[in-house]
Order: structure tokens, then C-alpha cells, then sequence
């Protein structure tokens, strides 16, 4: 393998943070409202209470926003793994190729489907029938995101594959081990809870905003009530999902996890403090002005009193042998693919496990090619490459402790946003109605800070141990680069701007809005929500 | 009529039993994400349909 120039490695893995984020400004909110709008629809079918279907309606028109316009961004990224991330293809296309294109089969039949079904549906089908179209919209929704993660798992845990040294590739091994890889389950749950906490916010937010102004009380109230259950306990369901994915990066990537605790020594049990403010120094390989608070991390990570955390100055130590063996892993399996000769392939088969250090090295063998480097220079090589396995400190410790602490202050909004409405006080609490409206945006930022955690927690890898991010991407011009992530910020910017124009103007509107406006609080929907989703529609396409 | 409604019932039942044994086993976080989702429903569902209560009990309060 050739090394890529490095400008083009680091383009395109901002175009690929930069698309994915985007996507994923509206992907929690599909996610999470689908089930809501379930639950709505649920109390309609039960009661038979026309206000249950007015809520369901006219969320579900700002849902069908979220989805017509969100929808067309996550396209893209599938294309930029064929076109900017080729070499990744290559070596990772089997395994990853499978989950993704489940995900294409069930995002565009099933989901897309039955939201066709979903919204123009309610006059045609009968309540049951239709009830259970919500359900199949959201369970199809979710059932997309979770090929998404399955997959995104494989990159971070590789479960139930082998590198082929005759084709040079990871081969898929076993469909079972990959989709109920522990890393996709805990993270399949943790980002699809993570959408219930953002729709829960979104629902409680805009629900506050017409309580405040003393509009369509009766359908704010059960619409915050419904909203601040489902959040409390969605909450509580991401933080604990966190903490099983915090203790499989134990497990599985003690890079990230170091990284994201800032640890750069081994851990003294038990006193050892978990900081909740530091400047991690990546350069010096030292923290600033740390905050800590102690007893905490090693119970917190290791779920444990007295077991220690390896620190990143010792992971390096311990990563010199692995990047020796994993030279020698290379120079094997080059002779192999000169000569087949069954001895080079035992001596790559002796030292498999730790190929990808050997291409972690490259970059500092002599004209990039590992199997030159002489006994000689192999100590300054390991030395130089040990520094390599660290992600970015900073980037990592701070995006996590975001996420956290913005679930803390879910779990406050949510827990007496749920405790004023059951005690039917919520008209007094203009305060904390603020606070709801003002933290609509917070749950997105957590998940767009919980997937910086996750990826830049995963560097200098691709696929964790195995592939390196310097080789896994295309040979583009600089150029090509600049101008395709000029041309993608520009056009997601506006889709980002169409939702939010769209958004608020059909929330500052309320569920009253269109030919019933003056009839009351019963509304007949469907013009509106053809009107919505048709200009959602053409936004899209 | 019933009889056929009944045997569709066990059915669904036998299904929904071998579902949670299988993914139960494999995939425990899973099973977790398919009961929590239904508890999540059902317990916000419940939250309305208390507040109807209310509703009736003192139609004039706040809310
Ligand atoms: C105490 C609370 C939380 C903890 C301990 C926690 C823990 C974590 C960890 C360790 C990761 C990295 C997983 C990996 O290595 O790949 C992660 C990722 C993520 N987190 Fe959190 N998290 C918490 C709260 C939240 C909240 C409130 C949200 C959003 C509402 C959120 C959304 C995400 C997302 C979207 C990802 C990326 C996908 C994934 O890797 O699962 N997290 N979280």
C-alpha cells in the first residue's frame, strides 16, 4: 500500500466529520419522535380522544419536516466511502458493505414506505391498521440506524472477520458475531435512546413555548406531559448505556478510554480522581489545571476498587512490541505475495494480530516501506511510531465530558418537568418552561459530541487495530477535496436553514393552524400536512 | 371464529417467547432496546391519560 498525501487524508476526514454531522442534526429527531408519535397514536386508538390525534398529526407534520429534508443527507456519506475512502473499501468493503446495504434495503422500503403510509393513511386505513403503520415507521427508522451502528461497530470492535493474505482483504466470517457484536448492541441502544431524548426535549420544548404564551393549553399540557415521561426515562436509559459503552472501551480500545480520561499514567487505585475539568496538552503529554473528584474513576471505568487503568504513556510503552511484530507480520506477507511460499505464510500467520501496527509504522520507514528498515533503524522506527497510537486527547476528553454533562442537565430538566406536570403546576413554573424551550438543541449537540467521542476516540484507526486512518483514503487532488467540501457545507448548510425556517414556522403556528383555525382546537390535518410535506418533499429532491 | 383467533393468539405468543429466549441469549441490550421501548410507550401513554383523569376530576384547574 502507498501512503496518501497527508492533506488529502485530513480533507477528507473533515468532509466525512463535517457530512456526518450534518446528518446527524436530523437523524435523532427521526428517531425518537417516530416512537412519540407511537405513543400518541397508542392513547388515541385506546380512548378514542380526538386531542390524541390532533397531537399525533401535528407532530407528526414536524416530523415529516425533519425526515423529507434529513433524509437525502445521509446518501451521501454512503457514496463517500466508494469515493474518498477507497482503500478502506477494499481492505473493510465485505464487512462493511453487508450492514450498509441492509440499511439502503430497509431505510427506502420499509421506512420510506410506510411514512408514505404514515401520513396519508389516516382517512384511508382503520385505526388499528394505521396504528400500526406508526409503529412499523418507527421500528423502521430505528431498524436503519441500527445497520448504521452494527457497522459502525465493526470499525471499532472487529468481530467475525479474517484478513485473506490471498486477497488482502477482511472477509465476513459470521453474520451472527457482527450484528450482535456487543459494541453494536450497547451502541445500537445508546444513539437510538439518544433520539428518544431529543424528540422528548423537542415535544416538551415547543409544548412549553405555547404553555408560556397560553396557547392550545389542553394540547400543550398532555403533549409536555407525555414528553417529559418519555425523556425522564429515555434519560436514564442513555446514561446507563453509556457506561456499558465507556466499559467495553475499556475493554476493547484502551486508547479511547484513556484518551477520554485523560489519563496519561497508570491509575492509582483507589484514590485516583475522575477529572471533570482539565486542558488535556497533547504535545507535552500532561494535563492543566486539573479539576478531579476522587474515588471515582476507577469504580466509574473499571467497575471495580482496585483494579488500575493502564495510562497512555504505558500504552505506548507497551505498543513497541506489537509495532515490531507487526513489521514483521508485513515483510511475511510480502515474500508470501511474491513466492506463496507456505513458511512466509506461517510467519505472517505468527504475527497476524498485530498487522496493523506494521502499517502504522510506515510512515516512519525508510521510503515508507517497512520491509527496508534494517535491524538497525527497527528501535528508532518502533520509537518514533509509539507516539502514533494515541488519538487527540483534548478533542476526545472534552467531547465526552459535553455529552455528559449535558445528560446530567436532561436528567434535572426532565425529572421536574415530570414532577410539575403530574402535579399540574406547570403554568407557575415559567422558569423551568424557559429552560425547556431553551434546551431543545442540547440533545443534538450531545449526540453530535457523543459521535466526535466515538470517532476521534478511534484514531489513528479505521478499523481499530487494523487499518489506519493514513491509508484508508482515496488519492484526490487537494483540490478536489477543497471543492467538494466547499460544494457539500454549502448545500447542507442550506438544509439545515430550510428545516429550521420550517420548523419554526410550523411550530410558531401551532396545531390550530390551516382551514380549522377558526374551528377550535379540532383539527383536520391533512391539508396542512400534505402542504408541509409537499414542501418538505421538493426541499428534498 | 374464536377458535382461529385463539390459535393466532398462541401463535403470536409461542413467536413472541421464541423471539425473547433468542435475543434474549444473544443479544441481552437488544431485548433490553424492545422491552425499555414498550415500557417507554406505554409509561408516557399512561402520564396522558392520567392527566385526562385529572382533567375530569377538576375540569377548571391549571395545568
Ligand atoms: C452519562 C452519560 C453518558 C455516557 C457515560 C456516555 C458514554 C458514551 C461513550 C463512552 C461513547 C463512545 C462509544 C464508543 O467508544 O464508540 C458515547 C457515544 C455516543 N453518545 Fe454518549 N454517553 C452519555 C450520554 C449521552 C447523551 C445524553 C447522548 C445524546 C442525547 C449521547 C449520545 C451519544 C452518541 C450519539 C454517541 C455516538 C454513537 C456511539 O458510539 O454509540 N450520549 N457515549
Amino acid at each position: 500500500m502507498e501512503l496518501i498525501n497527508p492533506d488529502v487524508v485530513d480533507l477528507s476526514r473533515f468532509q466525512f466529520a463535517l457530512t456526518a454531522l450534518y446528518h446527524f442534526m436530523f437523524v435523532p429527531l427521526t428517531l425518537g419522535l417516530t416512537f412519540m408519535l407511537a405513543a400518541m397514536e397508542t392513547v388515541y386508538v385506546v380512548t378514542g380522544r380526538q386531542i390524541y390525534k390532533d397531537m399525533a398529526q401535528f407532530w407528526g407534520k414536524l416530523f415529516g419536516i425533519n425526515f423529507a429534508i434529513g433524509v437525502a443527507t445521509g446518501i451521501t456519506m454512503e457514496f463517500e466511502f466508494g469515493t474518498n475512502w477507497s482503500m478502506y473499501s477494499r481492505f473493510f468493503g465485505d464487512m462493511f458493505g453487508t450492514p450498509l446495504a441492509i440499511e439502503g434495503l430497509m431505510a427506502f422500503f420499509m421506512e420510506s414506505t410506510f411514512v408514505g403510509l404514515m401520513f396519508f393513511g389516516w382517512d384511508r386505513l382503520s385505526r388499528p391498521a394505521h396504528l400500526a403503520i406508526t409503529y412499523l415507521v418507527a421500528l423502521g427508522s430505528n431498524l436503519s440506524a441500527l445497520w448504521i451502528l452494527v457497522a459502525n461497530a465493526s470499525m471499532n470492535m472487529p468481530e467475525g472477520a479474517h484478513f485473506d493474505p490471498d486477497t488482502m482483504r477482511m472477509q465476513f466470517d459470521s453474520v451472527v458475531k457482527v450484528i450482535f457484536n456487543p459494541d453494536a448492541q450497547a451502541k445500537f441502544v445508546h444513539t437510538s435512546v439518544a433520539g428518544y431524548v431529543s424528540a422528548a426535549m423537542f415535544v416538551m420544548g415547543i409544548s412549553a413555548f405555547y404553555i408560556l404564551r397560553g396557547q392550545h393549553k389542553a394540547f400543550a399540557a398532555r403533549s409536555f406531559r407525555m414528553a417529559a415521561l418519555f425523556g425522564i426515562i429515555s434519560t436514564v436509559a442513555v446514561i446507563t448505556l453509556g457506561d456499558v459503552l465507556g466499559r467495553l472501551d475499556y475493554e476493547h480500545q484502551p486508547t479511547k478510554i484513556a484518551a477520554i480520561e485523560g489519563l496519561w499514567h497508570t491509575s492509582k487505585p483507589p484514590f485516583e480522581p475522575w477529572l471533570a475539568f482539565a486542558l488535556p496538552d497533547d504535545a507535552r503529554q500532561e494535563n492543566h489545571l486539573e479539576i478531579g473528584v476522587p474515588f471515582v474513576l476507577t469504580p466509574l471505568v473499571a467497575h471495580s476498587f482496585d483494579t488500575p487503568i493502564t495510562g497512555m504513556t504505558e500504552l505506548e510503552e507497551q505498543a513497541g512490541p506489537h509495532i515490531a511484530s507487526g513489521i514483521q507480520a508485513l515483510s511475511a506477507l510480502r515474500r508470501y505475495g511474491q513466492g506463496h511460499d507456505p513458511a512466509d505464510l506461517a510467519q505472517f500467520r505468527a504475527h497476524e494480530a498485530d498487522m496493523g501496527f506494521g502499517f502504522l509504522a510506515m510512515r516512519h520507514a525508510p521510503g515508507q516501506d517497512v520491509t527496508a528498515i534494517s535491524a538497525a533503524e527497527m528501535d528508532s522506527v518502533v520509537r518514533q511510531t509509539e507516539p502514533d497510537i494515541l488519538p487527540n486527547v483534548f478533542v476526545t476528553f472534552w467531547s465526552f465530558r459535553i455529552m455528559v454533562f449535558l445528560s446530567l442537565w436532561f436528567f434535572a430538566v426532565f425529572a421536574l418537568s415530570a414532577y410539575v406536570s403530574l402535579t399540574n403546576r406547570l403554568e407557575r413554573n415559567r422558569l423551568l418552561l424557559k429552560l425547556c424551550m431553551w434546551s431543545i438543541p442540547l440533545p443534538i449537540l450531545a449526540t453530535e459530541f457523543g459521535w466526535i467521542t466515538a470517532e476521534a476516540g478511534r484514531q489513528p484507526w479505521t478499523v481499530f487495530n487494523r487499518l489506519p486512518t493514513f491509508l484508508s483514503a482515496s488519492s484526490h487532488g487537494v483540490g478536489y477535496m477543497i471543492f467538494s467540501l466547499a460544494g457539500f457545507a454549502l448545500l447542507y448548510s442550506t438544509f439545515i436553514a430550510a428545516e429550521l425556517f420550517l420548523m419554526f414556522k410550523y411550530a410558531r403556528l401551532g396545531p390550530d393552524h390551516g382551514a380549522h383555525g377558526a374551528q377550535g382546537p379540532h383539527l383536520t390535518v391533512a391539508h396542512d400536512r400534505k402542504d408541509a410535506f409537499s414542501i418538505a418533499s421538493s426541499l428534498s429532491s | 371464529m374464536n377458535i382461529m383467533r385463539l390459535a393466532g393468539l398462541a401463535v403470536a405468543l409461542v413467536v413472541s417467547l421464541l423471539f425473547a429466549v433468542f435475543v434474549g441469549d444473544q443479544g441481552p441490550w437488544y431485548f433490553a432496546w424492545v422491552v425499555g421501548t414498550v415500557m417507554i410507550i406505554l409509561i408516557a401513554g399512561a402520564g396522558a391519560i392520567l392527566l385526562d383523569a385529572q382533567d375530569e376530576q377538576t375540569p377548571e384547574k391549571e395545568i
